[in-house]
């Protein structure tokens, strides 16, 4: 009896030294947190900004983690794209003080939301792809940015500019449909002035929709009335295969032209061959054969955990451009706060945020980085590109494409 | 013209199923005045399910069966474990409650087994290309077979109902489920009946919805059955005829104020003019004023 006792003591004390030493190892590591659209429609952003941090936790930490610790996500929220969702998540993930890096929500919703409080906390924070510019500049682009929040997504002036530049040279009356949301209204907005500068004789018909609307025709209608010689439309993947689809139905025969977002998988996935002849803008450098080293990394890293899945796209050699949106922003904006942290020796967050801003030649899977304090985003109109969905032996794939 | 003919079509067949969700709504707001406010989901997961067979390589046609006949065992189960025990507490809204927390697991079930992304949903019948030109509009056959479609349905169903014993036993049911009990009716076969039937109609309306937009995902259908539930009151409550004439007029009234006014007001302005048709006629088109006896 006296045995079994002592036993059951020796396996208490064992059993809390295993706990202390488990929480003490949890304690050094350096945490980050965030909430996403994991779930939903259009959770192909949110799951896939999660897989690119994991990527590129799983190489930091394979070679030794960052200032001698070992990263890990420690508070990672669903919030659906849905705003208020989003603010009562990144309140806990604020919450908890031991989380030393944040990042944004996918979407210009939920990141709207959230970026005042979080740039009050003054954490460091990535922006991996809300797009309208006033989440980096309050003051809109060209002023100063939010000491504490950098963006590795494609700003909806730098895409404006490089879809106006196309749009405006070529083309007289111009259909422009954007999603009612932040991303989808400054996106059109930006996109209608940028026109307007490039060519003043531009007839723009500018219509809005919901986000889920089943149904297009009456914004269809109203392009074709116009007499647009081309729709342009500012959303995301599910949503452009409703209108895909209503412009057939109409026998709308003009080229369609779709923002970054609106390449997302769901677009292919609900489209099928209806999609050759849509076109757009989207990051260069991950579909450029060969890949650079930094890209090849990447990419070899994605496909042994991942292989070629939906996000990846229908070429299994290739991966398609709109993975430089849906991971690879995570997977870079995870290397640079990495860095950032190395150069700083340190995880505090005034430290973290000057090295952030002197981030120089840093080549990451989408773009080559460079933040100074007054400059906190990176892509640029050089580092888009226009691509086609072309049919190619019988088989839809997106490819570059001069238009 | 060409431009109102389109937006006419557009508005009739996407009205249709709203009144196809309208009729399904009213079904059981005959039998037991409660209404399933999980129809939605019914919805979604009845097209989610068609979706995920037909990818998987099943005939369309047994998969929309098999996909119809889970959202029959589903309804039995919403009847009996749900709205059931909350009507036995009198003007109890445990119902109310009840329901949509089904609909809400359902959304999660769905997320859960099918992914919470958006699925492609196959054409049916006929595809976006497919089109006939009327007066050099060019008409979609996707749209047209929707309309036929809840046409038929509506009028199948009206026959039923007017034609058939179990339907004047529905009607029964829905004057005095008491006396109907009194004279010998199941009435505890025709409230389940009316669930059965309701969901079948809302798991139709899915599938066509689904077809026209391309994709379906877990949150589908919440918005729908809110169109649904106008048409149904707009209609008049309770009235077949009133929910297909109020869900298309909704659908035609969305249309052509998005078309002729404005894209970004179409929900608003609609709505609107819908608030103002019922302050004219509270009881909606179809419906009847009821005077109670003091």
């Amino acid at each position: 009896m006296a045995i079994a006792r002592r036993s059951v003591i020796m396996a208490g004390i064992a059993t809390t030294l295993a706990a202390t030493g488990r929480r003490a190892r949890a304690a050094d590591t350096i945490k980050i947190g965030f909430t996403t659209a994991l779930t939903g429609p259009f959770n192909e952003f949110g799951e896939g900004y999660k897989r690119g941090i994991e990527l590129a936790i799983e190489k930091l930490n394979k070679s030794g983690g960052v200032l001698g610790r070992q990263i890990e996500i420690a508070m990672m929220l669903d919030d659906q794209l849905i705003p208020d969702r989003a603010v009562q998540n990144m309140r806990r993930v604020l919450d908890n003080k031991e989380i030393v890096g944040l990042f944004c929500p996918s979407g210009s919703g939920p990141t709207l939301a959230v970026i005042d409080m979080v740039q009050a906390d003054g954490r460091p924070t990535m922006n991996p792809q809300a797009q309208t510019p006033t989440v980096i500049y309050p003051g809109g682009p060209g002023t100063k940015p939010r000491p504490n929040v950098w963006t590795f997504s494609i700003q909806n002036d730098i895409e404006a500019n490089f879809m106006a530049g196309i749009l405006g040279k070529k083309f007289t009356r111009i259909g422009l449909m954007n999603e009612s949301t932040g991303y989808g209204k400054t996106g059109g907005e930006l996109v209608k002035s940028g026109i307007m500068k490039i060519n003043k004789d531009a007839v723009v018909t500018h219509e809005s929709y919901n986000q889920k609307d089943q149904d297009m025709t009456a914004q269809l209608v109203r392009v074709q009335r116009a007499r647009s010689d081309v729709l342009m439309v500012i959303g995301l993947g599910a949503d452009m295969a409703v209108i895909r689809k209503n412009m057939t139905r109409m026998n709308m025969t003009i080229p369609l032209y779709v923002s970054a977002g609106g390449f997302s998988p769901p677009y292919l996935e609900g489209v099928g061959d209806l999609a050759a002849g849509t076109r757009g803008s989207q990051f260069r450098k991950i579909s450029t054969v060969p890949p650079a080293p930094e890209v090849a990394e990447f990419l070899n890293a994605y496909k042994a955990k991942h292989g070629t899945d939906r996000l990846w796209g229908t070429d299994p050699n290739v991966p398609a451009p709109s993975m430089g949106g849906t991971v690879a922003t995570g997977y870079d904006g995870m290397l640079v706060m990495a860095d950032a942290w190395r150069r700083a020796g340190s995880t505090d967050p005034a430290a973290t945020i000057k090295a952030m801003d002197a981030t120089s030649g840093f080549k990451g899977v989408n773009c080559t980085y460079e933040f100074t304090p007054e400059k906190h985003h990176a892509i640029e109109v050089g580092d888009l590109t226009t691509y086609e969905y072309t049919k190619i032996d019988g088989k839809i794939a997106l490819v570059q494409a001069s238009l | 013209m060409e431009d109102f003919l389109t937006l006419l079509l557009a508005g009739v067949s996407v009205g249709a199923v709203y009144g196809l969700i309208a009729i399904g709504l009213n079904l059981t707001f005959w039998t037991t005045k409660t209404m399933n406010f999980g129809q939605g989901s019914v919805m979604m997961l009845c097209a989610m399910l068609t979706a995920t067979m037909v990818a998987g390589g099943w005939p369309q046609a047994l998969s929309i069966l098999v996909a119809l006949a889970v959202i029959a065992v589903l309804m039995v189960f919403t009847e009996t474990w749900t709205v059931r025990p909350a009507l036995k507490i009198e003007g109890s809204m445990g119902w109310a409650v009840s329901t949509l927390g089904v609909g809400i697991v359902l959304q999660g079930l769905a997320s859960l087994w099918f992914g919470s992304q958006a699925l492609a949903f196959p054409d049916i019948i006929f595809t976006a290309i497919d089109n006939v030109v009327v007066f050099g509009v060019h008409v979609s056959l996707q749209y047209l077979a929707v309309l036929v479609l809840a046409l038929a349905l509506v009028v199948v169903f009206e026959a039923l109902v007017r034609g058939t014993v179990w339907g004047q036993a529905m009607r029964a049911v829905s004057m005095d489920q008491d006396l109907a009990a009194v004279i010998g009716i199941p009435v505890r076969w025709i409230v389940l009946g009316s669930y059965i039937a309701s969901g079948l109609l809302a798991g139709i309306s899915g599938i066509l919805v689904a077809q026209i937009g391309g994709t379906v995902d877990p949150a589908f259908g919440f918005e729908l059955v809110i169109f649904g539930f106008v048409a149904a009151v707009l209609g008049g409550m309770g009235s077949t005829t009133g929910a297909l004439a109020g869900g298309i007029a909704a659908g035609v009234l969305q249309q052509m104020v998005g078309g002729y006014i404005s894209s970004a007001a179409q929900h608003g302005i609609a709505f609107a003019l819908l608030i103002l048709i019922l302050v004219v006629r509270p009881q909606g088109f179809f419906g009847q004023r009821e005077f109670v006896k003091v």
